[in-house]
């Protein structure tokens, strides 16, 4: 044996790495999950500046303050943002094109997003009001699928200064 | 040798260290320890100029999760920041250095994590390389067995030294609120468990940890506001040897020692035993022996001061050390934290009376392939 490379060439090796998790919810998020089961949208509000965050966190990125108080959100809200989305998209089991948009919930001071459905995509704005399409009772879970989408309410649009802050 | 800027630790807080929270996610403990370090020096968020931390995503689970950990340490508005894939004394070294260019007076350094949620034994087996040595399925325990086995093989050590030395550190530990394992046990007790991986028992082992932390630096001028106690550091160095196993003499860390050297100068002092307390991140009694060795603690190859009598300068691990609690990312900060608490009479019921100067020692990779070591002291170093 000298030192020129073996002739037939080990070009590649396998590694396949597992690794596993198991994470912790935390109160939370189990809240809010939990709430969804019951058709039922929590946030949590600022101790200093009242802003309602959903989902709920422990504090307000913005302000460092305490995020201590549940408050409970109507299930309707305004488009803020939108897109069209042309592509799959991994985990989510959607005829494409569809509208993937942030809803801004009636007194929340963030966006979550959703799919916008059950309306033509020409048809998305900004401003339009929306609200959710839940699964039917006893199909729920608590998780993030119990709202399927939401589609739009037939109300007047929100004005941009309703929702200019909340992009 | 030259003057350098006074910095002080001011500040430190952790979460207990806990087998596994069940109630909050890694930043929803990270968020109560941050407030709690800035409440306990008295000043606003807004009081800290920068933020360094040291976490590891594969634990986190998630490519750049540490991002995350930016909204409960008051990011806005917008703030220099830093995140170090690795355990936040070394954060705190950057921050350290920050410091010393003068473009910042005040830090904060983070370290957290949940590792329960992953498995720390399949992680840190990424840490080898991919052709030889992790595919074996080596992990912490089985390359700190193999450097046990090098240590005994050269200095005579035997399996009662390493359980005396085990011992040692969990009566420590039953002293220390935040540790994780707060029960006293006598060394023949620890010499009846099993063999985790031969020469070590799982009586010589710490449980999987899991924490918070947090801990501020000031700069000379703004410390003594923000800390009745400011804890000064004299000295600090680290140094990093070769990632593969069989190219260095496992049974010695010529890292520890180097760094001790250099960090040892820094601060005037001639020996590390001139020090009242060292804080070591030494999970297993044979890497605390043998970094014991590396500070000149002992004279190399002879009974080292590990296993010194009760009452020795410095105490070795008076919180209890790695073996009671190792919140991985964070046991090494926690040394720096416990060598504070100690000089700023913060210790309760673990404190070494008149403690004045202190060491601590930080260790990454395996088999203690990165050291650092760290010389505190109560009063400033530089005039």
């Amino acid at each position: 044996m000298g030192n020129e490379p073996p002739q037939q060439g080990i070009k590649y090796i396998e590694s396949t790495v597992h690794l596993p998790y198991d994470y912790v919810a935390g109160d939370y998020k189990a809240r809010y999950l939990r709430a969804l089961k019951d058709k039922k949208i929590l946030g949590s509000k600022c101790s200093k500046t009242g802003k309602v965050f959903v989902p709920p966190i422990v504090n307000s990125p913005e302000s460092f303050a305490p995020a201590t108080e549940f408050v409970e959100l109507p299930d309707r809200g305004v488009i803020t943002t939108f897109c069209v989305v042309n592509i799959p998209v991994i985990g989510r089991n959607l005829e494409i094109p569809y509208v993937a948009a942030s809803v801004a919930l009636d007194g929340a001071a963030i966006s979550i997003f959703a799919a916008i459905q059950e309306c033509k995509l020409e048809d998305v704005r900004m401003g339009m009001r929306v609200e959710a399409v839940w699964k039917p009772d006893g199909e729920r879970h608590g998780d993030y699928e119990d709202i399927q989408y939401f589609r739009p309410t037939g109300e007047p649009d929100a004005p941009q200064e309703s929702y200019i802050n909340r992009l | 040798m030259k003057n350098l800027r006074n910095v002080a630790v001011v500040g430190f807080a952790q979460q207990p260290v806990v087998s596994r929270d069940e109630h909050r996610t890694t930043h929803e403990m990270l968020y109560p320890t941050v407030r709690q370090a800035l409440a306990d020096c008295g000043v606003d968020r807004d009081a800290i100029e920068y933020q360094v931390a040291g976490s590891t995503d594969y634990m986190d689970g998630r490519p750049f999760g540490f991002v995350m950990a930016l909204d409960v340490m008051g990011s806005w508005p917008p703030r220099q920041d830093l995140h170090l894939e690795m355990d936040a004394a070394f954060a705190a070294y950057y921050a350290w250095v920050r410091l010393q260019t003068g473009e910042c007076d005040t830090a904060m350094v983070v370290g957290y994590g949940k590792t329960s949620e992953g498995d720390p034994n399949r992680i840190l087996n990424l840490q080898l390389d991919p052709y030889y040595q992790a595919p074996i399925g080596l992990d912490p325990t089985s390359t700190a067995a193999l450097q046990a086995s090098a240590y005994m093989a050269r200095t005579g050590i035997t399996d009662s030294d390493l359980a005396a030395v085990a011992a040692r550190n969990r009566a420590a530990g039953a002293r220390n609120p935040d540790s994780q394992v707060r029960e006293a046990t006598t060394a023949a007790e620890l010499q009846k468990t099993p063999w985790a991986v031969e020469p070590l028992r799982t009586g010589y082992l710490p449980p999987v940890g899991e924490s918070a932390t947090c801990l501020i630096l000031a700069a000379e001028g703004k410390a003594e506001k923000m800390c009745d106690r400011p804890v000064w550091i004299h000295g600090v160095d680290h140094r990093a040897e070769m990632q593969t196993l069989g190219a260095r003499d496992l049974s010695r860390s010529a890292s520890t020692q180097l760094a001790a050297e250099k960090a040892l100068a820094m601060a005037g002092m001639r020996r590390a035993n001139e020090a009242d307390v060292a804080e070591l991140l030494t999970p297993t009694p044979s890497e605390e022996l043998i970094v014991c060795e590396a500070l000149g603690l002992a004279p190399l190859g002879l009974a080292p001061l590990g296993l010194a009598p009760e009452g020795s300068r410095p105490a070795i691990n008076p919180s209890g050390g790695a073996l009671c609690a190792h919140p991985i990312m964070m046991t090494g900060l926690i040394r720096l934290g416990e060598v504070f608490r100690q000089l700023s009479g913060r210790a309760g019921a673990r404190a070494v009376p008149n403690a004045r100067r202190g060491i601590a020692h930080v260790t990454q990779g395996h088999c203690l392939q990165h050291n650092m070591v760290w010389v505190l002291g109560s009063e400033r170093r530089w005039s």
